[in-house]
């Protein structure tokens, strides 16, 4: 099935008004939720934090300014004005106080802040003085710990200043029984609960708040029930008037509610999403399989007659401009790792049921229709793709992936189910899993993932190695050895291993810490109440409620390490065309008055991503050493640490604090992204990329494993560009990889965008498990996405 | 032998094979280049590929002025002032120059290889030809240059199953034509001009050879698609492009013609081998131009694409 040009670029008259809404104005720093919380939190000294946290956000949902915006069918606003960001100062502040002068004159994520915005925080945050998650935090790490860190060996910066986010909540349950069903439920088990067993009263008083959260969910949708009369009565339009009505019905009924019709279950969705939001600011909030859980709602609609596919159609575009509509400051310092302000609300479609058959349906393709009519970078969108994967599905995906917005990113159920089940994931929860934020896996509804816990920077620990564990003029690491002292490559690999044991312990010990800390002073409520086996066991996601717990920190310079170590293994050792003295001194220099022999390096040496089993094998080896270390250790909510093998884009800040390298890579600039070649080292063509990247083991990468891929649009012409797209991906995951995602823009086009931002400010490209405006990105993350090869043929 | 009575150690020049190949031939393909042409087209791109013997290209952009290369050369054929560096009348292509040039400034065009070699490098993609009906493409210079090393590199893709397409300019004779028919799915016939003494004034070729082996082909029964390098002031006038979508028509069997549109991206390497670009200040052909030919080639009753497939 192949859909016209028509069908993809066609967009209709209200889309085009939302999105122009949308992106009118520079996103704004609002203080409302700030100002609630700390309120709330002010009145609620003596209660248990899991209530205090309901009773927040009871109060915020109860207060804050809804807005319902021109034309909007889906309704639910996180701030009142368009693509705003709350505060949550309870996570951490103090950045945000310093930066305050800064935001709106800072190279990327810009965003405006009145000074009236900055009295209120300011007063806000001083309530927050020793009490926040990173405070705590911190005193939970060993010195050694924060050290590392400062040298910039790894990062859990993500959690360690923010909400944890990165979960999918069971939304079909929510669309099924409403929050009354939730409500009913935790009441019941409040009641049959045993009041003599010593947890009772935990458990109690986290029943108690998830009664409290789901009440102020309904109460929030009241409001916006009673805005859309209110707006309806005023209205002249009689057009706009039975719309406003009809919302008016809807958030009357949901998510208090079970859904009854399509639209219904489309505004009850965004609720559980917009709140969630607002409860936390984690990332990465992800509805995953929304074309199998919306689907019944659609197909009842479409069967009875009650709605058109055209009215369907229209009303999924206006859920996916509603997604765009959330935002999130970070401080300068992240927005180089996660430029673009991304959200990474990752929505797959495809794949295949619990049961094992293929899980295609007709939302599916409406899915990867609305992201080709909105050409925006929410939500993430994603295809898992397995063998019986219908080509009609797959080159739809191809075609989306033509239009260059870096979407859809494609997962191979191939890899992913068994790794899940390796993880203790019982099969027919794997068959069920989606994509969390960018490239994570997990079983939504019943999991808390923790998966994006930190960037462990795998080239620094070679740095370290070769350094004989001194980094930055500190013993940071033990001794293992001169550089100069080694006999065989071997040894050399022995002293890596030794460094890469004590630096993941220590990472362990910072997302452990964070970890607690999450526990103790930020437990979710509402997030937990719809999560499997947080009732049941009335226990906060934060606390071990969930199914299924994991930690999952990601390495970050898989091709750096793979190249550098073939650097050595040929040139110093097998070869002894260079002595270690001299790459020594050589790297110590950052290769100053040495280009001859960086020349070497990078020309005689192999490189990952030609397809050279002598190289590739390194690379894989080199991860391994990584992902085998940190698969040893548990985390305090009973679960499992598992790799991944992605970057996010903080290969550039990674980069910019790792010295010069044995690839011939120079001192400061950026490492290589997730589990691609390092930009410009792949020179035999996609196919080759493609098979070096497939030799790495990617089912132990069970966090997940990132691979970028640019193409020049004459590349893809035609319908036999997009067979060969689609072959290309089947044959990557034939071979067993995890992820793949292709940037489809000229070289041409990206640098005059740099140059013209204004003539592009629609321009969406895939920075790394997500897409942004490319206008929105720091300049060395806009430099990163060009060099990244791009293929022509 | 193998035990297909190939000739795996048979060796040949190959300078250049390109994988992930999509526009010569169906699907996703490894593009062979076989060093040697009888022709000297003044427009072409893979200057290179002209010569059968190889040649050292100096990369004047990569040099990072280390001068070892200077030092090594046993004839005194490296000129530093010399923008293509080598004197090629002294030099004896041993070689020692380019393996002290790490920054690849000096590289060789051609290198000898086994039919197992090629081979080997092939099989990397074979999963790539079958998901996308792809597979490998001999091109050139001319292939049928070296006949007997392109006859057993078509044998082995064919004891390896893949689908087998050649780029040929014709220039062959009728008996090896005949002989390696039967292990080629699919000819892409170039034919530059219907006209024999422009074909002869430009080429330096006439091109009674070409349209023999067009219609040996056409009689054979495998496919065969026509292609025209679209060059400026030598055959894009709509006669000549007429005269053959005719000449392609009247063949039977052929139902496409390609039409490739000029292009200066190979000019560069002219300098790289220390030659001068013969076909100067000639502006390659508009999208409009192409459009306006393909359309006269489809009112000759063929399909007509532009830049190949």
């Amino acid at each position: 099935m192949v859909v016209s040009k028509k069908e993809v670029n066609s967009v209709s008259p209200r889309i085009q008004k939302l999105i122009e809404g949308l992106y009118s104005v520079t996103p704004e720093i609002e203080s409302e939720r700030a100002v609630l919380i700390t309120k709330s939190f002010k009145e609620t000294e003596s209660l248990p934090m899991i209530v205090r946290r309901a009773k927040a956000l009871e109060k915020i949902l109860s207060e804050m300014t809804v807005v319902i915006r021109d034309e909007e069918l889906i309704v639910g606003n996180l701030t009142a004005s368009p693509r705003g960001a709350q505060i949550f100062p309870e996570f951490s502040n103090k950045w945000l106080l310093s930066e305050f002068e800064t935001l709106a004159k800072r190279k990327g994520d810009v965003f405006l802040i009145s000074e009236q915005t900055k009295k209120a925080l300011r007063e806000a945050f001083q309530y927050w003085d020793g009490r926040t998650v990173n405070e705590l935090a911190e005193q939970y790490m060993f010195p050694e710990t924060r050290e590392a860190i400062a040298a910039g060996v790894f990062t859990v910066g993500n959690y360690f200043f923010n909400g944890v986010g990165h979960i999918s909540v069971d939304y079909a349950k929510v669309l099924a029984i409403g929050f009354n069903g939730i409500i009913a439920e935790a009441e019941a088990e409040m009641a049959k609960a045993d009041t003599s067993k010593p947890d009772y009263i935990k458990k109690k008083q986290f029943l108690t708040a998830v009664i409290i959260a789901a009440k102020a969910a309904i109460t929030y949708a009241t409001r916006f029930a009673a805005l859309a009369r209110d707006l309806a009565k005023r209205s002249q339009d009689p057009r706009r008037r039975d719309e406003l009505l009809q919302i008016a019905e809807n958030c009357e009924w949901v998510p208090a509610n079970p859904a009854r019709s399509f639209y219904e279950a489309l505004q009850s969705f965004w609720f559980v999403q917009a709140i969630i939001q607002l409860e936390s600011n984690g990332h990465s909030i992800s509805p995953m399989r929304f074309d199998q859980y919306i689907y019944p709602y659609y197909k009842q609609d479409v069967t009875s007659g009650k709605i058109t596919r055209e009215k369907a159609q229209e009303l999924l575009d206006c859920l996916w401009v509603k997604f765009n509509d959330v935002n999130k400051v970070r401080d300068e310092g992240s927005t180089k790792a996660f430029g673009g302000y991304p959200m990474f609300q990752n929505l797959i479609v495809g794949g295949q049921t619990a049961d094992g058959v293929d899980a295609t349906n007709e939302l599916s393709f409406m899915c990867l229709e609305a992201t080709a009519h909105t050409k925006l970078p929410q939500p993430s969108i994603s295809i898992r793709v397995w063998n019986k994967t219908p080509d009609s599905l797959l080159l739809k995906a191809c075609e989306v992936t033509r239009l260059g917005l870096g979407m859809p990113a494609y997962y191979n159920d191939e890899v992913i189910i068994p790794a899940l089940v390796s993880r203790g994931v019982t099969l027919r929860d794997a068959r069920d899993y989606g994509i969390i934020g960018c490239v994570e896996p997990q079983k939504g509804g019943k999991t808390e993932g923790w998966h994006d816990a930190a960037f462990f920077n795998i080239a620094k620990v070679l740095e370290i190695t070769i350094n004989n564990g001194m980094a930055n003029g500190k013993q940071l690491g033990p001794q293992t050895g001169e550089f100069t002292s080694f006999k065989s490559f071997e040894e050399f690999m022995d002293a890596y291993r030794k460094q890469m044991e004590y630096f993941v312990s220590l990472l362990i010990n910072a997302d452990n810490s964070v970890d607690l800390a999450h526990g103790e002073r930020a437990p979710l409520p509402f997030l937990s109440s719809m999560v499997e086996d947080c009732i049941g066991k009335g226990k906060s996601l934060q606390e071990g409620g969930a199914h299924y717990n994991f930690t999952g920190p990601q390495g970050v310079g898989v091709a750096n390490v793979g190249d550098s170590l073939a650097a050595i293994k040929k040139l110093v050792f097998d070869e002894k065309v260079i002595t270690l003295n001299e790459l020594k001194s050589a790297l110590d220099s950052n290769f100053a008055d040495k280009e001859d022999l960086r020349q070497m390096l990078l020309n005689r040496a192999p490189k990952f991503g030609n397809d050279m089993d002598e190289v590739d094998n390194l690379a894989r080896e080199g991860a391994l050493i990584y992902c085998r270390e940190v698969e040893k250790y548990l985390n305090p909510r009973g679960g499992q640490f598992q790799p991944g093998l992605y970057p996010v884009s903080a290969n550039v800040p990674m980069g910019a604090g790792t010295g010069a390298t044995p690839d011939g890579r120079l001192e400061g600039t950026p490492l290589a992204d997730g589990v691609s070649p390092v930009s410009g080292r792949d020179s035999a063509g996609p196919t080759a990329a493609v098979n070096s990247v497939s030799k790495l083991d990617h089912h132990i990468a069970s966090n997940g494993t990132l691979f970028n891929q640019k193409f020049h649009p004459s590349a893809l012409e035609g319908e036999s560009g997009l067979q060969n797209l689609a072959a290309l991906v089947r044959s990557y995951f034939d071979q067993k990889g995890l992820h793949v995602q292709f940037n489809v823009v000229s070289r041409e086009k990206l640098l005059d965008a740099q140059k013209n931002p204004d003539k592009y400010r629609d321009l969406v490209v895939r920075v790394a498990g997500y897409s942004a405006h490319f206008t929105s990105l720091d300049k060395t993350i806009q430099d990163d996405i060009i060099a990244r090869t791009e293929h022509i043929f | 032998m193998s035990a297909y009575g190939l000739d795996l150690q048979a060796k040949g020049i190959v300078f250049d094979i390109q994988r992930f190949s999509v526009h010569d031939g169906p699907g996703i393909r490894t593009l062979v280049f076989l060093k040697g042409c009888p022709l000297r087209c003044p427009w072409c791109s893979n200057p290179e590929s002209q010569r059968l013997e190889r040649e050292i290209m100096f990369i004047a952009s990569n040099c990072i002025g280390c001068n070892k290369c200077l030092a090594v050369c046993p004839t005194g054929a490296i000129d530093l002032d010399l923008p293509s560096r080598v004197r090629r009348e002294k030099c004896n292509l041993c070689g020692k120059c380019i393996e002290v040039c790490y920054a690849a400034a000096l590289i060789m065009a051609g290198q000898e290889k086994t039919v197992e070699m090629i081979l080997d490098e092939l099989k990397k993609d074979n999963i790539y030809y079958r998901r996308s009906g792809g597979g490998i493409t001999f091109s050139g210079g001319e292939p049928f240059i070296q006949q007997d090393f392109f006859e057993q590199l078509l044998a082995g893709c064919k004891a390896n199953g893949w689908h087998t397409t050649i780029e040929t300019t014709g220039f062959t004779t009728k008996k090896v034509l005949k002989r390696v028919l039967p292990l080629v799915d699919l000819v892409l016939m170039d034919i530059k001009h219907m006209n024999d003494q422009k074909h002869k004034k430009y080429v330096g070729r006439s091109n009674k050879t070409v349209l023999r082996n067009a219609r040996l082909v056409a009689a054979s029964g495998v496919q065969m698609i026509v292609r025209v390098p679209v060059i400026p002031q030598f055959n894009n006038d709509l006669i000549n492009i007429r005269a053959t979508a005719n000449f392609a028509h009247s063949l039977g069997a052929v139902k496409e013609l390609h039409l490739l549109p000029y292009h200066r991206l190979g000019q560069k390497k002219y300098g790289y081998l220390g030659r001068k670009y013969p076909f100067e200040g000639i502006t390659p052909p508009t999208r409009s131009d192409m459009n306006r030919l393909k359309t006269v080639v489809e009112s000759c009753g063929l399909r007509c694409s532009v830049g190949g497939a």
